[in-house]
């Protein structure tokens, strides 16, 4: 692979440079806002709308917008919270998602139709038309509206689960049906039952898409601030998106602590994603084959 | 179609409860209540109903004879153009030329994701203050190339694009990252048997990269007639209430608008009933038509 | 009935803003509740949270009262918005409603009056003779629904036109004061028209909720402000179709920007923070939003928005919008009881409230004491303003519930460019009032 690499490279060398040019334009578009954003969060709120595309340098330069930040909630204890939820919504969505869409990807069965069209449909449902239903039920489960700290975590995570479960069914079952089929006829062979074929087969083969998936269901429920209004009350409860919301979101709205937060909500995802960059990249999936 | 190794179905079952229980719970059930809410009278997210509407079907004449919803309709379609062609059309463009480039692959997978992080509040605000009529960045810009008069981007007109530039350019790093995750599904032996027997870059993208790449592009499809329908943020932080004079409404503004400014809980739950109805046909559509270029 | 509770709420009101004696008089209630023993845990929701000015204030009283009764505090305040207010009210509907809750008493709390969640004061002091007893009952913000006092209101509001006082003088015009008639403001704003700046930043698109209530207000009085219209061609219905044409008349005349119909307000207020228009009509809120937004606050005053016919310049609008109810939960639990109100007595102590309240209304019998020292050449402005006041009325807005303002309010721009019939739309929102 390496070898073909180089080799690719020395042939069109002129069309790399053309391919590179045309990346770096379409990255500085997506480059400069978080330029922008993390600029203007060192910048003092009065100077941020007269002089928002200019540099935090001089009388414009503050670094109270942070310091509010940190003084004024647990930002910590915030972050724990949001790991917490995040994380097991992102693990349990993989998990399920991925059970049902090979399913769904494989199989010919009478309700197949029916079942995918539930799932589509699913996608579409608007949080704020099933969040009254979702809080009436769950407070019956006796899970809202607790001092207790994981209980309310909980209730949460449940109807994110639910609400990221289409999405990630849909991507998972394109990609499932984009792998060759023997793969998984050889293993059938060898007398895999389909539990095996699942984890041993699928799972190594589509790993890059359960980290594309786990990253878009961490990212949702990470940024849902409407469920976590519902369900998360008290101070010692509150989730990173929600607390800085609150820091924010009063009259005349404080432009400066909201790109601070903003930078405080991104930074985390960033890493994440840079984190599991490395499940995304080639090569894994031709060791998974050969092995 | 199916493999013979997929004929018994006893098993199928465990791995299907788990997701749908989950799916059938928490969003079925209350989308059906929401269904029975569109025919009842609910002022207020909340609150109880005040009993059946009259005529119990009342609110779906009303959707047929309001104006805004059919601006939205038309806003919608539009939209749903536009994301279906420009962002995954650019996304795949830019996923397959990443496939291609041997340095700062990495690079570019990152920086393409941060359009997804920053949170709508904030791009919307950094959109306004670009677009802004007075001192705005491009106004600015254009004045320094001599533009005299300020263009005023919210205006009737231009509206629609000052809307969708944004949402474009923000989701284009989404579809890019699926896409990108399914050329890595692709494993790299093909490329090389490919390259061995003499075939071009431009051959191995149209040959191998492309056809097997069919169904993610699908989904993504899919998912951006879905998303087209439901897109909410960016528009409603740049033109919130479908400014100006509701030209700019959007089935998704407009039904939040519906439930967050009006209190009107009941009309807005007929207008996500079909919103629901519609993402259903319409992803049945392009289903049929990647079917059909299969063979 | 309605007339007259509006002419007390007038007459209360300016006479306590007016005074402003620094007269200590025991809170009273609460003292003997205190000898209870069982100690419980309250629940509470506020919308003193966050940026809220008031949110640290509100966490030191709590823990205060706290330390001092014995009893716990669960807090689960948030700051408020529409998706708070779908919080509460799904919390009232499911039974998971707080003990003590600080709410609207405008349209928005008629569901919890409508199901019996909350308790009248007048029940509380069938037990509690002195609850609220530092309170005018005529300006706790009775409920839409039967007339009666549910809530103990803290802080309240005013409604003034903000001036900026460079762009008045770069135009050379005299700043508005306590006389200046609508004719004369008329021509204030032609002036200043002429001399290129924006006379009033509004987005008309968004927000045209201040412009709404004053030009109606002025072909109203403080004491029938507040009468929803019968008819479109009755008296008041009369001031609304002239006061929404006084405000098409100012759109055609050019007086706001030029982007009203497009902007928002967020960039309107903006304009008028940079120098770029002279007035803005809003809510005392804005003393604090306007400290924040600018590095010179001299810069900026505010004044009376210039009267028309029988409203004087110097009626305002404004009032008491919130303020603590005690839950029928809380009330029905012969352990909480007692607590809640002895928790609701101390939130709005004579001294809490002054705290609370600073340059805002009150409806402390004493009137509020304020600090003056402390206080910005704005808001001590803000303050002249009140106690100047000759008249007061609430906002009638307040009274009309979201869907029923939708024909006026997000309507706006296509009534001021003639899209829409004026008279058609008033009748619109009155057809949606009487359902």
């Amino acid at each position: 692979m390496k070898a073909i690499a180089i080799n690719k490279q020395k042939k069109v060398s002129l069309g790399q440079s053309i391919i590179l040019l045309l990346l770096s334009i379409w990255a500085l578009t997506t480059i400069y806002p978080i330029i922008w954003v993390v600029l203007n969060s060192f910048k003092d709120r009065r100077f941020i709308l007269s002089n928002s595309f200019a540099l935090p340098l001089g009388e414009i330069f503050t670094l109270d917008n942070y310091r509010l930040a940190f003084e004024r909630v647990d930002i910590l204890n915030a972050y724990k919270n949001s790991l917490l939820i995040s994380t097991s919504v992102a693990a349990v969505v993989i998990l399920l998602a991925g059970l049902a869409a090979y399913v769904l990807a494989r199989y010919e069965f009478r309700l197949k139709k029916l079942l995918y069209n539930l799932v589509i449909a699913g996608m579409m449902f608007p949080v704020f038309s099933t969040i009254i239903p979702v809080f009436q039920m769950q407070y019956s489960w006796g899970i809202v509206n607790t001092s207790n700290l994981f209980l309310s975590l909980l209730s949460t995570a449940l109807p994110q689960i639910a609400g990221n479960l289409s999405f990630a069914i849909v991507v998972l079952m394109g990609y499932i049906k984009s792998i060759p089929i023997e793969l998984e006829e050889s293993a059938y062979i060898e007398g895999c039952n389909i539990f095996q074929i699942f984890f041993k087969v699928i799972v190594p083969l589509t790993k890059p898409s359960f980290a594309t998936v786990a990253i878009f269901s961490f990212l949702w429920s990470y940024n849902d601030l409407f469920t976590q209004m519902f369900f998360l009350r008290t101070k010692t409860q509150w989730a990173i998106t929600f607390l800085l919301n609150q820091l924010t979101s009063q009259e005349g709205t404080n432009y400066g602590l909201m790109a601070a937060a903003v930078t405080l909500v991104v930074i985390p995802i960033l890493i994440v994603y840079i984190f599991l960059q490395k499940y995304i990249i080639k090569g894994m999936i031709s060791g998974a084959i050969k092995g | 179609m199916t493999s013979h190794i997929y004929k018994n179905k006893k098993l199928i079952i465990f791995f299907l409860a788990p997701a749908f229980l989950f799916i059938l719970v928490f969003l079925y059930y209350p989308f059906i209540k929401n269904i029975f809410n569109s025919f009842q009278e609910i002022s207020g997210l909340g609150s109880a109903s005040k009993g059946w509407a009259d005529p119990w079907y009342s609110n779906y004449t009303m959707l047929l004879k309001d104006t805004n919803m059919w601006v939205a309709f038309r806003n919608t379609l539009i939209m749903l153009v536009v994301t279906v062609f420009g962002q995954v059309g650019i996304a795949l463009l830019l996923a397959l030329l990443t496939d291609r480039i041997t340095y700062g692959a990495k690079f570019f997978r990152i920086v393409y994701f941060f359009p997804i992080v920053i949170s709508a509040t904030a791009l919307g605000l950094l959109f306004n203050l670009i677009f802004l009529y007075d001192k705005g960045m491009i106004n600015q810009i254009r004045e320094i190339f001599g533009a005299a008069a300020l263009v005023d981007f919210k205006s009737k007109g231009i509206a629609l694009f000052t809307m969708m530039a944004p949402v474009m350019w923000q989701y284009v790093g989404f579809y890019f990252i699926i896409l990108v995750t399914g050329l890595n599904n692709i494993s790299s032996d093909l490329y090389e048997a490919a390259a061995i027997d003499g075939a071009t870059s431009y051959q191995q993208v149209k040959f191998i990269s492309l056809p097997l790449l069919r169904n993610v592009t699908c989904t993504c499809i899919v998912l951006a007639v879905t998303g087209a329908l439901k897109v909410f943020d960016l528009p409603w932080t740049m033109f919130p209430k479908g400014l100006p004079n509701g030209e700019t409404w959007l089935t998704g503004t407009y039904m939040y608008y519906q439930v967050f400014n009006v209190n009107d809980v009941d009309y807005s739950s007929a207008i996500g009933v079909v919103i629901v109805i519609l993402g259903v046909l319409l992803s049945k559509l392009v289903n049929t038509i990647f079917k059909e270029k299969e063979f | 009935m309605k007339k007259l509770f509006a002419l007390m709420l007038v007459f209360t009101m300016v006479i306590s803003m007016a005074a402003c004696t620094k007269k200590e008089e025991s809170a009273g209630s609460g003292e003997e509740t205190k000898t209870e023993a069982k100690k419980v845990t309250l629940n509470t929701t506020t919308t003193y949270a966050g940026n809220d000015g008031n949110a640290q204030n509100f966490q030191d009283a709590v823990a205060a009262w706290e330390s001092e009764s014995g009893n716990k505090v669960n807090d689960s305040s948030s700051t408020s918005d529409e998706t708070f207010k779908a919080r509460v009210l799904a919390d009232f509907e499911t039974g998971s409603e707080p003990d003590v809750l600080f709410f609207f008493n405008g349209v928005d709390s008629n569901p919890l009056v409508e199901a019996g969640k909350v308790v009248s004061i007048e029940e509380i002091r069938k037990e509690f003779p002195d609850y609220a007893s530092n309170m005018k009952d005529g300006m706790m913000g009775a409920s839409p629904v039967d007339g009666k006092n549910y809530s103990v209101p803290v802080n309240g509001y005013w409604e003034g036109m903000f001036v900026n006082k460079e762009v008045c003088e770069a135009a050379g015009v005299e700043i508005p004061g306590p006389d200046t008639t609508w004719d004369e403001f008329l021509e204030t704003c032609q002036k200043i028209k002429d001399a290129g700046y924006a006379p009033i930043a509004a987005s008309l698109a968004t927000v045209p909720h201040y412009w709404f209530e004053f030009s109606i207000y002025n072909y109203l009085t403080p004491a029938t402000h507040n009468v929803l219209p019968g008819s479109v061609s009755d008296e008041h219905g009369t001031a609304w179709v002239n006061g929404l044409n006084d405000i098409k008349d100012l759109y055609e005349r050019g007086f706001f920007p030029e982007n009203t119909l497009t902007g928002t307000d967020d960039e309107t207020v903006q304009m008028f923070i940079d120098n770029k228009a002279a007035f803005l009509i809003d809510g005392s809120w804005k003393v604090g939003g306007i400290e924040e937004l600018t590095s010179n606050i001299d810069n900026f005053t505010v004044t009376y928005v210039p009267g028309n016919n029988d409203r004087k310049t110097t009626d305002i609008i404004g009032g008491l919008s919130s303020g603590y109810y005690i839950t029928k939960k809380a009330w029905d639990d012969p352990d909480k009881r007692a607590a809640a109100v002895d928790f609701v007595s101390y939130m709005t102590t004579d001294e809490l409230v002054s705290k609370f309240a600073e340059v805002s209304a009150t409806a402390l019998k004493n009137g509020s004491q304020v600090d003056e020292s402390k206080l910005t050449s704005l808001a001590k402005d803000g303050l002249k303003l009140v106690q100047g006041a000759t008249g007061m009325a609430g906002a009638v807005q307040d009274q009309i519930p979201a869907e029923s303002r939708v024909p006026i309010f997000d309507g706006m721009p296509n009534l001021v460019t003639g899209k829409s019939d004026i008279k058609e739309s008033v009748q619109e929102v009155l057809d949606s009032l009487s359902k």
